[in-house]
């Protein structure tokens, strides 16, 4: 090789082995909900919650964030239950996004969000990722958010003082921003089982199957009035289109009172990736991502569809 | 449970290695990847890209596969970690069965990626004994390795439920 070639090279790893260590942080472990409210209060801005830390550790490692306390909830068992009883679906902050994956109860009452899950990291990052990391990171692009919203659902804020119930929808404010107020910890995600004859899907779309991070993902649910029916109501969540997952609200209204069929779905499409707000990057270019919302729009609702009529 | 040391505040763990239980101080920001590594001496695992991407890192926790670098040694205070040198032992006087598929089915290339390979290999088959191809490609789709193109690990990974089967056929 050329030594003007080799000089100019970049170093195989740009940040030396040093850099990539932890920084160092005091850790706390609280052993309940209400320990772990108090130590939030007290040491306010200066600590970071500590779940599956797929996100958190890399972003500490790469000195993003330097926290001078990290707070475990690891040892809150209350925060790992996951309840399906009745019309009702309670899911603890902490429960991974693998058991979400696979658990056989939630795969037959909310499809769609298995499909997330399935979708999210890696098999060795779900087993540590949890349901609450991926809400309060607020990823535009996560995988969890938009089926949640789709399906309608709340998330239970505790502090010491308090606790607040948000829809999923209004919990996000932007890239990384949420409503979450210091001291603050998101204990639960409920939502209710969906009625008879709806349905709903996730797909998304990256360059390759595993590991990836969406280029457009889409959540759609329909409601139908009675098997062979038209919908009575529909929600179509668009995720990695805009600062925070979005709601096709336009697309929605089409839907509403209409038979369903192929021609209604694709204007729905339509109406959805008009309403997108993507932008160009390296992952792909806002045209190309705009023109596959429409597809990713078109295909949830006809898998919604299929399953809505099936219960 | 703490202690003051040189480091600042230290934390005492009590954790299963391999079957064997260790009462360590550790300090919070050491990762259980650098706890296997450079504390316990266990070189099997593989430090790669150390923020998850890779899977060179993996080890079972509780029976499941994680990325020992996105774990704080802290964290696995009470649990049960099995690394490659625990899968060997397994074996017994040889190897254990996916290492010798690994071995005889050419995939293993430079290495660096066959502990994590085996072990997430080890946590499919210890929960469904006869995957399908897309289960075991799945299974594995969190190990990256840049030298075989998969499909041999694929194959060695098939050999081992073969033989399983062929062990519950009745003669």
């Amino acid at each position: 090789m050329p030594e003007e070639v080799r000089q100019g090279a970049k170093p195989l790893r740009q940040s030396g082995r040093e850099e990539m260590l932890l920084p160092e942080f005091d850790y706390h472990e609280p052993s309940t909900l209400e320990e772990a409210c108090a130590v939030m209060t007290a040491l306010g801005k200066c600590a970071i919650l500590l779940a599956g830390g797929t996100d958190l550790l890399v972003r500490m490692k790469k000195k993003d964030l330097v926290p001078d306390h990290l707070v475990s909830l690891g040892s809150i068992d209350q925060l790992k239950e996951l309840k399906v009883s009745g019309r009702k679906v309670q899911i603890g902050a902490l429960v991974t996004v693998g058991q979400i994956a696979e658990s056989e109860r939630l795969g037959d009452v909310l499809p769609a969000l298995c499909q997330g899950a399935l979708n999210l990291g890696s098999p060795l990052v779900r087993n540590l990722a949890t349901i609450g990391g991926n809400i309060v990171s607020a990823r535009p692009a996560a995988d969890l958010p938009p089926p949640l919203m789709a399906y309608g659902a709340r998330v239970i804020l505790a502090s010491e003082k308090r606790e607040r119930t948000f829809a999923l929808e209004d919990f996000f404010k932007g890239p990384g921003e949420t409503v979450m107020e210091s001291g603050e910890i998101l204990t639960q995600i409920s939502l209710d089982v969906p009625p008879p004859h709806s349905g709903a899907a996730y797909l998304k779309l990256g360059k390759r199957k595993a590991l990836e991070i969406s280029l457009v993902n889409v959540a759609s649910f329909i409601h139908l009035n009675g098997p062979d029916g038209v919908v009575d109501s529909a929600r179509i969540v668009m995720g990695a289109v805009g600062p925070k997952p979005l709601r096709a609200f336009s697309a929605e209204r089409l839907l509403a009172g209409e038979k369903p069929s192929d021609h209604l779905f694709e204007a729905a499409g339509k109406a959805a990736a008009d309403e997108s707000s993507p932008i160009d990057d390296f992952r792909g270019s806002a045209e190309y991502r705009r023109t596959m919302v429409s597809v990713l729009t078109v295909r949830t609702l006809r898998s919604a569809l299929a399953r809505a009529r099936k219960k | 449970m703490w202690e003051e040391s040189e480091n600042g505040l230290m934390k005492q763990i009590k954790i299963t290695v391999n079957g064997q239980e260790y009462d360590l101080s550790v300090e919070p920001n050491l990762t259980l990847l650098d706890l296997l590594r450079e504390r316990l001496g266990l070189t099997g695992t593989k430090k790669g890209c150390d923020e998850g991407d890779c899977g060179a890192c993996t080890v079972l926790l509780n029976g499941k596969a994680v990325s020992s670098c996105l774990v704080l040694a802290v964290e696995a205070n009470g649990k049960d970690v099995l690394t490659i040198e625990g899968v060997e032992l397994e074996g017994g006087d040889s190897l254990h069965p996916l290492q010798k598929a690994f071995v005889e089915n050419g995939a293993i290339q430079c290495g660096f990626c066959t502990p994590g390979m085996i072990l997430s290999a080890k946590a499919l088959l210890d929960k469904n004994p006869h995957p399908s191809q897309t289960q075991i490609r799945r299974a594995i789709s969190g190990n990256l390795c840049r030298c075989t193109g998969y499909q041999k690990i694929v194959e060695a990974i098939e050999t081992v439920c073969n033989g399983n089967q062929a062990k519950s056929k009745p003669k």
